[in-house]
């Protein structure tokens, strides 16, 4: 029973992990400005991935501490990688 | 035009043969000779779990010394390529556009939280490539691999901190002591032990520990080593503020 | 569903290789900017290092790493062939060698000539 619950809720996360991931694709795409893109971007698939994972430690219970360890890095390179980013394209002189 | 119609159609008779590559192709379903040799007497012979190490390093040793000579070639040839011109004040023509870029360029310095990520986050990758290659016999991964985790490292360093110096002797003197070590131990195999990087010149171990397999952990932690370094060399060649010696 | 799921796994590395090779052939023979050539090269390198790897596929295989999950006395029924990983390695570290002594060589003509497109530097052309 435990077991089938633990299912049902990673299979939630996945799925509600993978729709975050595809948003931030269409945005990219669709965003007007390079900034509304850079944002766009970090901010869905870092949601994206650590909902993924988070929904893989439910599925395999023997692997949440790894898992753990992947969303902490997850959460310390993505912002800082789309932070410098940012800078590049501001000190170049995007609008 | 009759350029274009000529690449398209070499393009397309490419696009033939490969055609014909595709469709008469049937999977293995078994393997082939060679390769079940070396599944049923890899682990024994050589005692290492990772079949792709034990061909690499010891079945197919000498065509590892082709690519540690080809890769340092490389590295040799962009050092020379590379090399920096900036001394003598009377290289008008060649550096002026260099030195009007260099003064009106856009180069700003880092942010504190790239320099704070980069302090929190180099010793781990480099750990990592250390594991890497310090596993080789063990998981998939290896000296090549590790190498170039360390390399990417290193193009952290550099890429969030541009201000940071590798010192050059350091990394030169490294990397050719490693290479002349991996050969060094090469022609111990031939000596000591069955032929070329033979890796029983130490002890085969337990099978699975860490330090097992001969000498694989200490074949691949140079090789590693070297590569690193060796890359590290060439990214650091390609940077555009050159301040440090020749 | 079942004509899709009867294709094997390694004829569709196999295409996909082939594909990149043919990509990156165009790449390299049809722009005129350098550092789109270099990638051009670079793509086609990939592709012939997915097509030898996908050639070393058994059918259900498994990775060559002969520890507790596949045991030794079956080593044989059930890892997939290791030479043609291997030397993919070398094919893997060769390629990076090449690609870095011609961007090396692309910056020095970008240096000397201030352009990029090979359009310029043609005066070796007979």
């Amino acid at each position: 029973m435990i077991s089938v619950l633990g299912d049902i809720i990673g299979n939630l996360l996945l799925l509600t992990g993978a729709l975050f991931l595809f948003s931030a694709g269409l945005g990219v795409l669709r965003m007007p400005d390079t900034y509304n893109r850079i944002q766009t971007g970090t901010k869905a698939t870092t949601l994206g991935t650590i909902l993924v994972l988070d929904g893989l430690a439910f599925l395999h219970p023997a692997w949440t501490f790894k898992l753990i360890i992947l969303v902490f890095f997850v959460m310390l390179t993505n912002p800082v990688s789309s932070h410098a980013l940012a800078r590049a394209a501001h000190s170049i002189g995007t609008h | 035009m009759i350029k274009r119609i000529f690449i398209m159609m070499m393009l397309a008779l490419m696009a033939l043969i490969f055609v014909q590559l595709a469709t008469n192709y049937t999977e293995n379903t078994s393997l082939t000779r060679l390769g079940s040799y070396y599944a049923e007497n890899g682990p024994r012979e050589v005692g290492a779990p990772n079949l792709v190490t034990a061909v690499v390093v010891t079945y197919r040793g000498l065509d590892t010394l082709g690519e540690v000579t080809v890769l340092f070639i490389s590295a040799a040839g962009v050092g020379l390529l590379l090399r920096r011109t900036r001394r003598k004040a009377d290289d008008e023509d060649l550096e002026t556009g260099d030195r009007a870029e260099e003064t009106t360029g856009t180069h700003k310095a880092a942010s504190e939280i790239v320099e704070t990520a980069t302090e929190l986050l180099l010793p781990m990758v480099m750990l990592f490539g250390v594991y890497v290659f310090l596993n080789g016999h063990l998981s998939p991964g290896g000296g090549f691999q590790g190498g170039a985790i360390i390399a990417s490292g290193t193009m952290f360093l550099l890429l969030a901190l541009p201000e940071s110096h590798i010192s050059r002797l350091l990394v030169a003197l490294t990397e050719s002591l490693s290479g002349f070590s991996y050969v060094v131990i090469g022609v111990l195999g031939v000596i000591m032990a069955g032929g070329f990087l033979d890796n029983r010149i130490m002890g085969l171990g337990t099978y699975g520990d860490l330090f097992s397999a001969g000498a694989i952990p200490l074949i691949y932690t140079l090789v590693g080593l070297k590569v690193g370094f060796e890359l590290s060399a060439v990214l650091d060649r390609f940077r555009k503020d050159d301040t440090g010696p020749v | 569903m079942s004509p899709i799921a009867d294709i094997p796994l390694s004829l569709i590395v196999l295409c996909s290789g082939l594909g990149l090779v043919l990509i990156g052939l165009w790449g390299m023979l049809t722009q005129r900017n350098m550092i789109r050539m270099i990638i051009g090269f670079s793509l086609t390198d990939t592709g012939i290092h997915m097509v030898m790897v996908s050639i070393g596929y058994v059918t259900g295989g498994t990775a060559p790493i002969i520890n507790a999950a596949v045991p030794m006395s079956e080593a044989v029924n059930r890892v997939v062939d290791p030479v043609p990983s291997a030397l993919v390695l070398t094919a893997i570290v060769i390629g990076l060698g090449v690609t870095a002594v011609m961007l090396s060589f692309a910056v020095r003509i970008y240096k000397a000539r201030k352009t990029l497109m090979i359009d310029e530097c043609t005066e070796s052309r007979w």
